[in-house]
């Protein structure tokens, strides 16, 4: 499963790249090759061939299965530790046979060749005619044609060696860029947690009688979960609470079916993950557990050939009725998680685990999802395990389990917390009556012109001054990324200004920072010193400089040495900020920070933030679709609905 | 209809996998039925390329973009430096002179070049306008279940097409989400300060480094995605079905199929026999 997704993920890579520079495609292709099975890059091959096709017709087609024949050859080749020798004999037989196979090609199209010669022929005859009528060129421009014509006379030798010439080049780059990527690329961590478990028998999997059960990870020097006991009935609704590190997801395991590595689990049949009357999980990120593009494929999504569902009553019980044939990424988190519900509910399952499900999802996707949650076990057969680590949403349950976590803080133990930020490096101007950002009459509409035309911002217009500290609050969807990503400068509005100090902000990309959400993706290079050295525009032996900015945001300075997939969390938005302050922007844009990031981490956060704006006096713009936590962080607050600023009374403290 | 609202002229950008709104007859057609016709007509302008196939499937996907209500704005705009490519091509082609010679007050000009020239590009743009058809009036949710009808009968011979549905699928479902992940990605990359390289050696060698951290970073966050919704295909037990309406053609299919049968048919009749432009001359 997991090569099926990463072929997956893959294509989805190689469809963009090829388009732009054909040459970058064949790296993920190659790594395909590397780490998985033929079979997986065929399929892979196929799947992207076909979406290349739909895209760009056949030259993408074609553009797509010269990429993955290069990666899958350096791919292959540097599984089995062949050097460059080995490549370039492969390329050399490669290319020759597809240049047997054009020629036969144009040799059975022999009315496409004709054409092509002769449009060809055309425009060189005329390209010559005009060098002609330059006075001592005549002779250059009837060269010029002769040789053309006996080129085309020879066309098979012609397009046979070009075709090797070219193939061995490309497989020859393809290789070098490849082999430079891939040490790169082995040290992604594997995060896929969940395992298929070997069916034997019937299935079922409660009542489950869980006995002293403790769990290791494999290369782990600590216990992550246990010693724990407890027992889930059939019928009822169970909360595990607890905070993080506590063990919670690693109980989710051992109940989806993971083996501890000490205690006993007894059921009376076997777990059958995702099976008809099993076992079914809920999990955390909204986006990735939706596999369907249509909200009613998704429901159907995997169950058996043959097994028929009432997907209107699923739907309806979930409150996703008549959004059947919606697409499912225009949903919202709340909607998503939904109907990653009635997906399961699909199953029937006799046991059902929600694993921290309300995490990223609005105060308004939470609640709906929790009366949803909450009525389950009254209208099924079946037991709920609800795994948070909200209590009030623990409330709701028949009984609670509170995961003390004698497994150990595991993640932020080196999270080294520096009580107050040292020296400001940005300017501490306090409060000016200039406005570092302006904007004036925005609106922005994607897609102008096209039937997909889609207004996102409709006249906004409001002032940041300096050191100000704003919120813009809004839901899914009412346009608060776009907004951030006009400050930032990266988009032009398509009416009105955003102005930084006065001049367009397009114009000065950069000097206002940014924080995507996904942290992940602000990180480039591969270790800490080097991205903040990167990030900032300084030499990364400037060790200095780098520890400066890791302590303004609270990280050990060793931490400088680490590998970036090395990194919890918390820590990769740390490092983010670290390198877009130690550029001392303007201004600073936080796109939903506290996302993902458990208590105490936000709590830290939070601290460091405000610390940052009250005593260096930096401008901080929080996009956000929580109030919670963030009002000392952001004294004013701006709602922004369907792409409109609307007059909800702010509270205005805090300006001094 | 055309009056701009906007201050600034926005290039209209390249919409792709997404369907123009709508329920025309096109819309309804199975998926598997329109890419049948793009392969079947595909294969008769790459033997055939004359003018009159040229032409008739031409007309066939005007009729399906008025029948699918398609308006205007859909196509996107074409770079200025397309236009000044056609429009040399055309000039030297015109140079060439040819057959069929016209005279224009005292001077004579053969188009032949020229002709053969429009020929060539008509044919791009048509097989261009054909795949763009099928992706803007296709859902793309119904492609990956056509393609596992269509593909059945290489199941006899152990191809393991329902996977490769299955990868169709999930890829169509994930490239909208990794689509916004780069544009992520590329955000961050121009937000950064570019590295100032004195010797042109240490520019190239900067530049490539660069491309392959951008690589190395859109593998991972395609990687990791992977691993998400491996997970989640294994909280669902496994690939299954696809799709919850049943994917095969209807009434209207056959319909549709009969037109487009036709129409190739009487295009090649013609191409081989009174109006043949496409046969080997010289």
């Amino acid at each position: 499963m997991a090569a099926l997704c990463a072929a997956t993920a893959i294509i989805a890579v190689v469809v963009p790249f090829a388009a732009g520079l054909s040459l970058l495609g064949t790296v993920p292709m190659g790594l395909l090759a590397y780490r998985y099975r033929l079979r997986v890059l065929i399929t892979a091959t196929v799947a992207g061939a076909i979406i290349a096709f739909l895209i760009a017709g056949m030259g993408g087609f074609m553009t797509v299965v010269n990429c993955a024949y290069i990666g899958g050859l350096t791919g292959i080749v540097k599984r089995r530790k062949r050097g460059t020798p080995t490549v370039f004999l492969c390329a050399l037989v490669a290319g020759a046979v597809f240049g047997v196979a054009t020629v036969t090609a144009l040799a059975i199209l022999a009315r496409l060749r004709h054409l092509i010669f002769e449009s060809m022929t055309a425009n060189i005859n005329g390209l010559a005619a005009v060098i002609a009528r330059i006075p001592d060129m005549q002779g250059a421009a009837d060269q010029l044609k002769r040789d053309f014509a006996t080129a085309l006379a020879h066309w098979p030798y012609l397009f046979f060696a070009s075709s090797v010439l070219s193939i061995t080049m490309v497989t020859l780059i393809g290789w070098w860029a490849l082999s430079r990527v891939i040490e790169r690329l082995l040290g992604i961590p594997d995060v896929h947690k969940l395992e298929s478990s070997p069916d034997a028998g019937a299935i079922s999997p409660v009542p489950a009688r869980l006995q002293d059960i403790r769990f290791r990870y494999p290369r782990s020097d600590h216990d992550a979960l246990g010693p724990v006991s407890l027992n889930v009935e059939p019928g009822e609704h169970l909360a595990v609470t607890g905070a993080n590190g506590s063990g919670k997801t690693t109980l989710m395991l051992v109940l989806a079916g993971r083996e501890p590595t000490s205690g006993t689990v007894q059921r009376p049949g076997a777990v059958g993950l995702g099976r008809l009357g099993g076992t079914a999980v809920i999990m955390q990120h909204p986006e990735s557990q939706v596999l369907g593009t249509r909200v009613a494929d998704d429901v159907v999504w995997g169950l058996p050939p043959g097994k028929v569902t009432d997907v209107h009553q699923l739907l309806t019980e979930v409150g996703l009725d008549g959004l059947a044939e919606r697409d499912t990424g225009g949903l919202s988190g709340g909607e998503l998680q939904r109907l990653a519900v009635a997906g399961a509910l699909a199953r029937e399952p006799a046991l059902l685990i929600a694993d921290e499900v309300t995490s990223m999802v609005d105060q308004d996707g939470r609640d709906a999802l929790m009366s949803v949650l909450s009525g389950l076990t009254q209208h099924h057969r079946m037991s709920l395990v609800h795994i948070t680590h909200y209590n009030n949403e623990a409330d709701a349950a028949d009984r609670t389990v509170n995961l003390t976590g004698n497994g150990g803080a595991a993640d932020n133990t080196d999270m080294v917390e520096i009580a107050s930020a040292p020296a400001p490096t940005v300017a501490a101007v306090h409060h000016s009556d200039v406005p570092v950002l302006e904007l004036n009459g925005v609106s922005h509409e994607y897609g102008s012109g096209t039937p997909w035309a889609a207004t996102a911002l409709q006249d906004i217009n409001f002032a940041v001054h300096e050191g100000d500290g704003l919120l813009i609050h809004g839901l899914n969807g009412s346009g608060k990324s776009t907004l951030a990503w006009i400050m930032a400068g990266l988009t032009v509005p398509t009416v009105g200004a955003c102005l930084l100090d006065g001049a367009p902000a397009s114009d000065q990309v950069g000097g206002v920072a940014i924080s995507f959400q996904a942290a992940r993706l602000q990180l480039m290079r591969s270790h800490v010193a080097l991205e903040i050295a990167s990030a900032a525009g300084f030499s990364m032996y400037d060790q200095r400089r780098v520890s400066d900015a890791l302590a303004m945001v609270g990280l050990d300075p060793t931490l400088a040495a680490r590998r970036i997939n090395q990194l919890s969390g918390g820590q990769m938005r740390r490092v983010v900020l670290a390198g877009l302050l130690a550029k001392s922007p303007r201004a600073l844009i936080l796109d939903e920070p506290l996302a993902g990031l458990d208590a105490s981490s936000q709590r830290g956060l939070l601290r460091l933030l405000e610390d940052l704006r009250r005593h260096a006096g930096l401008t901080v713009v929080v996009i956000s679709h929580d109030f919670s936590g963030l009002e000392s962080l952001c004294p004013r607050t701006l709602h922004l609905q369907d792409g409109v600023l609307t007059p909800t009374p702010t509270t205005t403290g805090g300006m001094s | 209809m055309s009056a701009p609202t906007a201050s600034r002229t926005q290039r209209k950008p390249v919409v792709l996998l997404r369907p123009v709104p709508g329920n025309s007859v096109i819309h309804q057609l199975w998926a598997g039925t329109k890419l049948i016709v793009v392969a079947a007509i595909g294969v008769l302008l790459t033997f055939y390329p004359g003018w009159v196939p040229i032409g008739m499937v031409a007309l066939l996907v005007l009729t399906a973009a008025w029948l699918a209500r398609i308006p205007r704005g859909t196509l996107p705009s074409i770079p200025r430096w397309l236009w000044i490519l056609l429009f040399l091509g055309g000039l030297t082609a015109t140079f060439a002179g040819g057959s069929p010679v016209i005279d224009i007050g005292s001077i004579d000009v053969g188009l032949g070049g020229l002709f053969n020239f429009l020929r060539i590009t008509a044919l791009s743009i048509v097989l261009l306008g054909l795949g763009a058809m099928v992706s803007w009036t296709t859902n793309v949710a119904e492609i990956a279940p056509a393609v596992a009808t269509l593909g059945r009968p290489l199941r006899l011979l152990r191809v393991p097409v329902d996977e490769w549905a299955v990868a169709l699928a999930l890829a169509l479902r994930a490239f909208p989400m990794l689509i916004d992940e780069f544009r992520i990605l590329y955000a961050s990359r121009r937000l950064r300060p570019k590295d100032v390289a004195i010797t042109r050696r240490g520019r190239w060698r900067g530049w490539w480094l660069e491309v392959i951290d951008l690589l190395a970073a859109a593998i991972t966050v395609a990687l990791r995605r992977a691993d998400e919704m491996g997970d989640a295909i294994t909280a669902r037990g496994g690939a299954g079905q696809i799709s919850a309406a049943p994917s095969r053609p209807k009434a209207i299919d056959w319909v549709a199929f009969l037109i487009v049968l036709v129409v190739c048919g009487v295009a090649l009749a013609l191409e081989l026999t009174i109006l043949g432009t496409s046969a080997v001359t010289s």
